[in-house]
């Protein structure tokens, strides 16, 4: 760990940003001609001759019911379908839609709790749009007619839409596997007490001159990746199993379905088509069991499984609501005495990846602010609700939402500036970071704030939106965060590479890493082409193919720059070595006094007529022919491929910081959000616009959170916003102005000194925008979302300040 | 479902079709005619993936159009602006600006770019804001889109010269 420490130090101060030929340069992404045209290939372009349509049978009745009895024979007989499935007719196996569980050892799952209680159809409905029988048709309309005219008799159950209903002594129970409907809470074992944090909370609270405590709750909010799932799967004449799908974890996925169906690894193929967005809706499996399911009942017949967006909505898992507790306690001079916190999550119908969002919501609280003591404790009840997974920023936006308002609240109390606080009791490098297991590695905050401050004009709005008179009243509010850059020390970290350099020392590089529209196919052949010292159109990376990748985890925790690019820069690493290993021989020097010019030439740094072509020495290494006059083969053998198993064994989260400046109309209720100004610590940006466009995409759903993004349900436990039509998203003219800023403070660990930036732009417009609210209102609002009814009600019930 | 023998140029290729009643344009675009840059993101209306230009400039959503009531009409689609192998100054404004990411909204937010264009050629940033309304991205948070229709604009105006 120290050696790879003091390696990459040197690489960084090595080489100037001004010698980099493709790092830190907008090149153009790999992907986006054939987006402009539409020519990329979607799940749902994906056609095969002699294909039929699948479609599941969903319960709309009811959110908790037991399938008394199934009758699919009116179904079947419909002209076109060609198989109906019910519970029996497919794998009785349980399984867990999530991959979660993979990523942690056998007994880590074990003491997690991690379960197995999904079936591919169930007879047991616990969310509206439950599925329950699958029908295979020769058309879309064959299928939707005959699911139509599937007879099911159910038992309605008592429907629980929140953790105390479903917590009840008598309530009905989700699975026996988790009595008490208690789907998790942070396990002693692992973490003593059942909690998170360090010192005497308790103690503590008593000697702090103030000390504040609240309730909030945080909104069920959806993904709204643009691509509904979609996908093909065929059972074909050799016995594989192949399925054309758009997860962000191909590779897992990839285990998972050869897992339930029981078939090798090497019998099931998964190929990740273009992704049209992700955001966590496609962490795990989504419909890849139940398309599977339905071409293992039809060998040599593909079936297209396409959600519309109702049903996308359903079944895709959105981000988990929380009820969320805190209470703080400061010294009059504001020192952080005491932090304790607890989150109640609604789980939804099933566990998934029920073990870590309970858990990840406590990390992010206990790795931002240097509190003499903290405690987090955190548990997931089921309620008869569509299922919650990952969503962008895996309970960081929560705990900004909850622990941002507090710091405000206290500030207010304490008459301290805000800005100036977080500045002062902010983690720096050295403090522990969010799992308190590893230190910080590198930090920039401070400068995230300066520079943000500056651009919005935070001292002069602050100060002038203090006393406010008239019925539009402004606020400016600020708020701070960290995230994490891959899944170590947490769970499993693993990223395999293959580089090989081809016969005109062009390089293939072969990674499973996802691209889900996030650029970073683009910014790993960055990071390639500058490893090997190639052209930019030199480097191909080959991903998506289940048969030619090794090993990755894929898109989740920010992971795919900071591991994967690593992973890519060390096998490329190796296979440039390779590469100059042979041109020093036949230059007759030593490799560190060799590099490469732009059209390939290796050449002797201090005497460059002194050069041999990669391109050749790499076409000798495949062809070797011996020469006719003397019978000696031509050139080194063997054509170069490296190939690297990456574990990293360090973390370097991103700190970031958001100013967000509001109007708010007290007498409707609206708030106009008048510019958004975001600055993060990424280390080093790769691709800056890349950067930026997830700055600017995260600002859209963070801002979504804060003011009116969430599912709704009626009393019975039906959805009743499961579209775009009643589902509100910010569009084009709602946005305000942003700034976003990139600080470059290269990290010690990260490939060329980044650090991530996928999750973090969602996280911090959550909680400045409630504290711009709190100034432009004196209000503070715990209940997410923050929408004109509640701003309505609030200034009812409690006036408003400055009048 | 009665059927109907209509006439659909798209791309500049004539094609005889018969389409049922129902159909929309976007099915008969996706599924008769195989032309995948069309996408589906709500089928309502909301989103704006399925926009497509008829008659050179004007988009609508080809999900909430249907099929027959298009005879005779001249559709281009994202694909379709392409003119010998040259993009659109609008898809390549995307291009240098870097305004996609996963790209499924971005067939639907050229065409809108263009119809806007021709509608306003020098539109104020407010103008572009407003002309992109009933297109979501859920990536970008609209910058470098708004940004490369406005670079756009410019770079039409300046070859109108």
């Amino acid at each position: 760990m120290q050696r790879a420490r003091r390696w990459q130090w040197q690489r960084i101060e090595g080489i100037q940003m001004s010698e980099f030929k493709t790092i830190g340069k907008n090149e153009q992404r790999v992907d986006i001609r054939s987006k402009v045209l539409g020519t990329a290939v979607y799940a749902a372009d994906v056609n095969l001759p002699d294909m039929l349509h699948g479609k599941v049978v969903r319960c709309y009745e009811h959110a908790h019911a037991r399938v008394v009895s199934l009758d699919l024979s009116a179904a079947a007989a419909v002209p076109g379908v060609v198989k109906v499935l019910g519970p029996k007719d497919v794998t009785s196996k349980a399984f867990n839609k999530s991959v979660i569980d993979l990523m942690a050892s056998e007994s880590t799952a074990q003491m997690l709790g991690d379960i197995e209680e999904q079936h591919i159809f169930t007879d047991h409905v616990k969310f509206y749009g439950d599925g329950i029988a699958g029908i295979i048709a020769t058309s879309e309309e064959a299928a939707e007619q005959a699911a139509a005219l599937v007879a099911v008799e159910y038992e309605p159950l008592p429907v629980y839409l929140t953790p105390e209903a479903s917590a009840a002594p008598d309530a009905v129970q989700f699975t026996d596997q988790k009595p008490g409907n208690l789907a998790f809470s942070l396990p002693d074992g692992m973490f003593p007490g059942g909690q998170l944090g360090w010192g005497e909370v308790d103690q503590a609270f008593e000697g702090a001159d103030l000390v504040i405590e609240d309730t909030f709750y945080t909104p069920k909010q959806k993904q709204c990746q643009m691509e509904p799932n979609s996908y093909v799967a065929l059972y074909d004449d050799e016995g594989r199993l192949n399925c054309w799908m758009s997860s962000q974890m191909p590779k897992l996925v990839h285990e998972k379905l050869a897992r339930l169906f029981e078939m090798p690894m090497s019998q099931v193929k998964v190929t990740q088509t273009v992704v049209g967005g992700g955001f966590g809706a496609r962490l795990g499996m989504v419909m890849e069991p139940e398309v599977c399911a339905m071409a293992l009942a039809v060998p040599g017949r593909p079936v297209k499984l396409q959600q519309p967006r109702e049903e996308d909505w359903l079944t895709s898992p959105s981000r988990h609501p929380s009820r969320y507790w805190m209470k703080l306690g400061f010294k009059k001079d504001g020192t952080p005495a005491a932090c304790d916190a607890r989150s109640t999550n609604f789980k939804g119908g099933y566990y998934l990846d029920g073990s870590a969002l309970a858990s990840t919501t406590g990390f992010w609280l206990q790795g931002m602010y240097r509190f003499d003591t903290l405690r987090y404790k955190g548990d997931s009840y089921f309620t008869n609700q569509p299922v919650c997974g990952a969503f962008r920023g895996y309970g960081n936006p929560q705990t900004n939402f909850v622990l941002e308002q507090m710091i405000d609240r206290g500030c207010a109390e304490l008459n301290i500036d805000p800005l100036e606080w977080r500045k002062k009791w902010h983690k720096q490098v050295g403090d522990m970071s969010w799992l308190n297991a590893t230190p910080y590695t590198s930090c920039a905050l401070d400068e995230c704030l300066d520079q943000g401050a500056e651009a919005i004009g935070w001292a002069e709005k602050r100060a002038k939106y203090a006393s406010q008179t008239g019925t539009k009243r402004r606020g400016i509010g600020v708020s701070v965060g960290n995230h994490t850059s891959g899944a170590f020390p947490m769970i499993l970290e693993q990223t395999t590479c293959t580089v090989r350099l081809n016969e005109d020392a062009s390089a293939t590089v072969l990674v499973a890493c996802s691209e889900i529209g996030q650029g970073s196919h683009t910014t790993l052949r960055q990071i390639a082409a500058e490893t090997l010292g190639l052209p930019l159109d030199d480097v191909r990376l080959d991903a998506g193919d289940s048969d030619a990748n090794g090993f990755d985890i894929g898109a989740h925790a920010s992971r795919t720059l900071y591991v994967g690019g690593t992973a890519v820069m060390k096998a490329c690493e190796d296979a440039r070595e390779q590469l100059f290993a042979r041109a020093a021989k036949l230059l007759q020097t030593s490799i560190d006094e060799l590099d490469i010019d732009e059209n390939k030439q290796i050449f002797v740094k201090d005497s460059p007529d002194r050069f041999v072509s990669a391109a050749k020495i790499c076409r000798d290494g495949s062809f070797n022919f011996a020469n006719p006059q003397t019978g000696e083969l031509e050139g080194e053998p063997g054509q170069i491929q490296a190939y690297v198993s990456y574990k990293p064994d360090n973390n370097s989260p991103p700190f970031f910081s958001t100013f967000v400046e509001v109007e708010v109309d007290t007498e409707t209720g609206e708030v106009d959000v008048l510019e958004l100004v975001s600055s993060h610590d990424i280390g080093r940006a790769i691709h800056p616009a890349i950067c930026e466009g997830q700055m600017e995409g995260g600002a859209q759903q963070g801002l979504g959170m804060a003011l009116m993004e969430e599912i709704y349900f009626d009393d019975n436990g039906h959805v009743t916003n499961n579209s775009f039509t009643d589902y509100k998203m910010l569009g084009a003219s709602d946005m305000p102005k942003m700034t976003n800023i990139l600080v470059e403070n290269p990290d010690p660990y990260g490939p060329f000194g980044a650090k991530s930036v996928g999750e973090a732009g969602l996280v911090t417009p959550v909680g400045a925008t409630a504290n711009a609210i709190f100034q432009a209102t004196g209000i503070q609002f715990t209940q997410g979302p923050i929408t004109p009814e509640k701003i309505l009600q609030a200034i009812k019930e409690k006036g408003l300040s400055y009048t | 479902m009665s059927k109907h023998a209509i006439t659909l140029k798209v791309n500049g290729a004539s094609y005889d079709l018969v389409v049922a009643s129902n159909k929309t344009l976007l099915e008969v675009l996706r599924d008769q005619l195989n032309m995948p840059e069309t996408k589906y993101g709500c089928g309502t209306g909301e989103c704006g993936a399925c926009s497509v230009l008829v008659e050179g400039d004007v988009a609508i959503n080809s999900c909430l159009t249907l099929a027959a009531t298009m005879d005779g009409r001249e559709i281009t689609t994202a694909a379709g602006l392409q003119q010998n192998g040259e993009l659109h100054p609008v898809q390549q404004a995307f291009i240098d600006h870097s305004a996609v990411q996963c790209g499924y909204c971005t067939p639907g937010m050229v065409v809108k770019g263009v119809s806007l264009l021709a509608k306003n050629p020098n539109p104020t940033e407010q103008e572009i804001r407003e002309g992109l309304e009933g297109s979501i991205c859920r990536c970008t948070g609209y910058v470098k889109i708004v940004e490369a229709v406005d670079a756009a604009g410019k770079a039409m105006a300046v070859a109108a010269d």
